[in-house]
C-alpha cells in the first residue's frame, strides 16, 4: 500500500529529496523561506537547507528569473518559484529572450538547467491578476520546455525530471490541485518529460485535458459512464514536447475528441492539439469535429460565481461530451 | 351549412384513429345516428354514427390511414351545397418549405431569445417541442429544430466525416450513394459499414436467390399496440415464473356433472376455462398481491377480481375482462365468457369489455401446447399460462403407474412485488383446488 500525501507535499518532496541528492539545486522566489511560499509548498524548507539554498527575494519577478537563468549558466541547477502565473509576464524577458536561447546561442557548448515553477488557474476568488493560464505563452517558445502535471504521483515525478534536465523548463502547478492526494512513493523516481498519461481508457470520446480540467473530466466520465457512455481521458502532462504518438492513438481508437482547458480558448493550447490531430493519420478516423471546451474571453472576474462559469466545470463538460459522443455534432 | 364529420375520439389516451371501412359512399343521404364508417382504435373497432343528416361528401380519409383525432374527414351537405371554401379536408401533412415565422398559437410560451432566433432563421414555433422548464421553448429547442431542418448542401459537394471519406476509399464505396445518419446528413463511417454489409449480402442473395420483395404490413392498430406492450411489458417487468402439474380428474367429472345439469335445463354449457375462471377468481381473494399493481410507489392490492381472458383472432389478440369473477356463478361466468369470445372475434368488443383486468389467463390447452408461459399483461402483477390436458402415466398414492388427465400450468409474476414464496404458495394453492373442486366453495 503506497503513502498518500498532497500535491504540494510531492511538490516539497520532490524539491527536498533533490536538494538533498544534488548541492547544485536551490530554490529562489517571493516569501518561500521565513514564510514557507503563498502556498506553504516550501514550508520548513528554510530551517531544513538554511538561507543559501533557500532564497527569499524582493518582489522582483524579473530579478528571480534572471538570477536562476544565470546560475544555471554557471552550473546550478535552481528552482524558481512566481508566486502566480500572472506575474510571469515580468519574468518572461529572461525566461523568453534570454534562458530560452542560450543553448542554441552557444552552440550547445552552454546548458541552462533552470526550473521555474509556478501556480496558475482559478477557483480561489483571487481575480483578475492571481488566476491565469498562460501555458501556451511559453509552448510558444522553441527551447523552453513546459509541463503541467494534473497528480501528486505526476508531479513529483515530473519535477524531479524537470530538475534534472538541462533545459529551462516552465513547471506550472495548479492552486486547486494542491490539497489534493493521492499515492506518491516515498523513493526518488522520475517521470520522462513529452510523455502523456491514459488517466482513463475508454472506446466512444478522446477527451484531452490539462490541469485542474483532468480531474473535472474524470469526474464528468464518471457520470457518463452511467448513461453508457465510455470515455477516455487522455492527459499530455508535458505540452512541450508534447506526446503526439498517444494522443493521436486515442482519437484514432474513438473516431471523436473533446479537447478541455482552463486557459481561454482563443488562442489557447487547445488549437495546437487540435491542430495536431487534424494533421496526423487520425484525421481519417474523426466522426465528428473537434471540440474544444475551454475558458471564456474573459478575465478571471472576482465575483464567485461569475468565476465559476469563466471557466468549464464538471456539468459543462458532460453536456458537451454527451453531445459528442451520442453525434449531436 | 356543412357538417363536419370528425376521426372521434372514443377512448382516454387515444390520439389517432385507423379508417377501416366507410359504410356510405360520397353522394349518399345519410340521417343522424345511422352508422357512416368503421374506425379502429389500438383497442377496439368502433362504430362511428352520423352526426347529423346530409349528403356524404369531401371524403379524405381512406380505410387504412392513420388519422389524428379530431382532424375533420368528410362533410355532410345539404342539398345544392358546396364543399367549404377553403377547408377541404386534408390529413395532416407535413410541409418541407421553410414557413415564416408564426405567432405560436396555443398559448406556449417562449423565450425571447428563442423567439429571436426563430424569427431570425424563418423557424415555425408551433412546430417545437419545448423542453425547458415549465414547458417552455427555449434557445435550445430552437437550435435543435434549426440543426433538423438545415442540411449543409453545396452543390456537387458530399457532406462526410472524415472517417466516412477514408472507409469509403478504402473499400471504393461512392459517398454520393449514401444516406447520412449524422447530424444534418452527414454520413458517418457506419453509415459506409452499413451499405458495404448489404452489398455483401445482395450479392449473397443474387448467388442463392432471385430476391423476392417481401409483403409489407404497416405497423397500425392493434398489430401496434400489441407491439409495443409487448416490448415494454416483458423490458420493463421482471418475470418470475412457475410451473406446476394439475391432476384434471377432479374438474372433468366436476364439468361433466353441471353439465348434465345444463342439458337438462338448456342451459349455456360450462367450459373449463369458465371452471377455471371461477377457481382462480375464488383462490386470488386469498393472494392479494397477485391481483395487484404496481404503480410509481405504489402497490394497489385491488379489491375487485377481474379476470381477462386472452382470446386469440385472426390477426392479433384481445383480452376481454370477466368483472368480479369471485362474485359470479359458474352459468354467469360461462355465459359471460362465450358472449365476450363470440363478440371479440367478431370485432364487437367495446372499450368497457377490455378495460379493468386485474388478472390475466392464456390458455393455448386448444392448440395441443403442454407448457408455456405468457409476458404479464401490466399493469397487472401476474399470468397464468395454461396447456393442454392430456393423459399422462403417473404414480398414484400407491406407486402404481396409473393413466390421469394432466395439465400444466405457468405463472409468470411481477417479482417487484410478488415475491417467490408467494407466487408459489398462490400456485401450490390454486393447483389443490382446481383438484378438488369442492374447495371452490369452501
Amino acid at each position: 500500500m503506497v503513502r498518500e500525501i498532497t500535491y504540494l507535499e510531492a511538490v516539497r518532496e520532490a524539491m527536498t529529496q533533490e536538494m538533498e541528492r544534488d548541492p547544485k539545486v536551490f530554490l529562489i522566489g517571493e516569501d518561500v523561506g521565513l514564510y514557507g511560499g503563498a502556498f506553504q509548498v516550501s514550508y520548513g524548507m528554510l530551517e531544513k537547507f538554511g538561507p543559501e539554498r533557500i532564497v527569499d527575494t524582493p518582489i522582483t519577478e524579473l530579478g528571480i528569473a534572471g538570477a536562476a537563468t544565470g546560475a544555471a549558466l554557471v552550473g546550478m541547477r535552481p528552482i524558481a518559484e512566481i508566486m502566480f502565473m500572472d506575474f510571469t509576464t515580468l519574468a518572461s524577458e529572461q525566461l523568453v529572450n534570454q534562458a530560452a536561447k542560450l543553448r542554441f546561442m552557444f552552440g550547445g557548448r552552454a546548458t541552462d538547467p533552470m526550473v521555474l515553477r509556478t501556480p496558475a488557474g482559478s477557483g480561489t476568488g483571487a481575480a483578475e491578476h492571481h488566476s491565469q493560464s498562460f501555458e501556451n505563452w511559453f509552448v510558444h517558445v522553441p527551447g523552453l520546455k513546459v509541463v503541467m502535471p494534473t497528480t501528486p504521483y505526476d508531479v513529483k515525478g515530473l519535477l524531479i525530471e524537470s530538475i534534472r534536465d538541462d533545459n529551462p523548463v516552465v513547471f506550472i502547478e495548479h492552486k486547486l490541485l494542491y490539497k489534493s492526494k493521492g499515492p506518491v512513493p516515498e523513493e526518488m523516481y522520475t517521470i520522462p518529460l513529452g510523455k502523456a498519461d491514459v488517466k482513463r481508457a475508454g472506446r466512444d470520446l478522446t477527451i484531452v485535458a490539462t490541469g485542474v480540467m483532468v480531474q473535472r473530466s474524470l469526474a464528468a466520465a464518471d457520470q457518463l459512464a452511467q448513461e453508457g457512455i465510455d470515455i477516455e481521458i487522455v492527459d499530455p502532462r508535458t505540452l512541450r514536447p508534447l506526446d503526439t504518438e498517444t494522443i493521436i492513438a486515442s482519437v484514432k481508437k474513438t473516431g471523436k475528441v473533446l479537447i478541455v482547458h482552463e486557459a481561454v480558448k482563443t488562442g489557447g493550447f487547445g488549437g495546437e492539439l487540435a491542430a495536431v490531430i487534424a494533421e496526423s493519420e487520425a484525421f481519417g478516423y474523426l466522426e465528428a469535429p473537434i471540440l474544444r471546451l475551454a475558458g471564456k474571453e474573459v478575465p478571471i472576474p472576482y465575483n464567485r460565481n461569475l468565476e465559476y462559469h469563466a471557466v468549464p466545470q464538471v456539468e459543462n463538460i458532460i453536456e458537451k461530451a454527451r453531445e459528442l459522443a451520442q453525434l449531436k455534432v | 351549412m356543412a357538417i363536419e364529420v370528425i376521426m372521434p375520439k372514443v377512448d382516454m389516451d387515444q390520439e389517432t384513429g385507423t379508417v377501416v371501412e366507410w359504410c356510405k359512399n360520397p353522394g349518399e343521404q345519410v340521417k343522424t345516428g345511422e352508422i357512416i364508417l368503421v374506425i379502429e382504435t389500438d383497442k377496439v373497432a368502433v362504430d362511428v354514427e352520423s352526426p347529423g343528416t346530409g349528403i356524404l361528401e369531401g371524403v379524405s380519409a381512406k380505410p387504412g390511414e392513420v388519422i389524428p383525432i379530431g382532424t375533420v374527414i368528410a362533410y355532410l351537405l345539404a342539398e345544392g351545397e358546396a364543399l367549404p371554401q377553403g377547408a377541404a379536408p386534408t390529413p395532416k401533412v407535413e410541409s418541407s418549405l421553410p414557413t415564416p415565422p408564426q405567432e405560436i398559437s396555443t398559448g406556449q410560451v417562449v423565450t425571447p431569445v428563442a423567439k429571436n432566433m426563430a424569427a431570425a432563421h424563418g423557424i415555425d414555433l408551433n412546430a417545437i417541442a419545448p423542453s425547458g422548464k415549465g414547458q417552455k421553448i427555449t434557445k435550445a429547442d430552437v437550435a435543435a429544430q434549426l440543426a433538423k431542418e438545415s442540411a449543409p448542401v453545396v452543390a456537387g459537394k458530399i457532406y462526410a466525416a472524415p472517417a466516412a471519406r477514408r472507409v469509403a476509399r478504402e473499400n471504393q464505396v461512392d459517398l454520393a450513394a449514401l444516406q447520412g445518419s449524422g447530424p444534418q446528413g452527414r454520413i458517418q463511417s457506419n453509415d459506409v459499414f452499413a451499405s458495404l454489409e448489404q452489398q455483401d449480402h445482395q450479392t449473397q442473395l443474387q448467388v442463392v436467390a432471385p430476391i423476392v420483395e417481401p409483403e409489407i404490413i404497416p405497423l397500425i392498430g392493434m398489430r401496434r399496440t400489441i407491439a409495443e406492450r409487448m416490448t415494454a411489458n416483458y423490458q420493463n417487468v421482471p418475470h418470475i415464473k412457475f410451473t406446476s402439474r394439475v391432476i384434471m380428474s377432479g374438474i372433468t367429472e366436476a364439468r361433466n356433472t353441471l353439465n348434465a345439469v345444463a342439458e337438462k335445463s338448456g342451459a349455456q354449457k360450462i367450459s373449463v376455462t369458465a371452471l377455471l375462471v371461477k377457481q382462480i377468481a375464488t383462490t386470488l381473494r386469498r393472494h392479494p398481491y397477485l391481483n395487484s399493481s404496481l404503480k410509481g410507489d405504489e402497490i394497489l392490492l385491488h379489491q375487485d377480481i377481474n379476470i381477462g381472458v386472452a382470446v386469440a383472432l385472426e390477426n392479433g389478440l384481445i383480452v376481454p375482462v370477466v368483472k368480479n369473477a369471485d362474485k359470479k356463478g359458474l352459468a354467469e361466468i360461462a355465459a359471460e365468457v362465450n358472449d365476450l369470445a363470440a363478440r371479440a372475434r367478431a370485432g364487437k368488443l367495446v372499450n368497457a369489455d377490455v378495460k379493468g383486468g386485474t388478472f390475466t389467463i392464456s390458455n393455448l390447452g386448444p392448440f395441443g401446447i403442454e407448457q408455456f408461459d405468457a409476458i404479464i399483461n401490466a399493469p397487472e402483477a401476474a399470468i397464468l399460462a395454461i396447456g393442454a390436458t392430456q393423459l399422462e402415466a403417473i404414480p398414484d398414492e400407491s406407486g402404481q403407474i396409473v393413466a390421469r388427465p394432466i395439465m400444466r400450468m405457468t405463472l409468470s409474476a411481477d417479482h417487484r412485488i410478488v415475491d417467490g414464496a408467494v407466487a408459489a404458495r398462490f400456485v401450490a394453492e390454486l393447483k389443490t383446488v382446481l383438484e378438488n373442486p369442492i374447495l371452490m366453495v369452501y
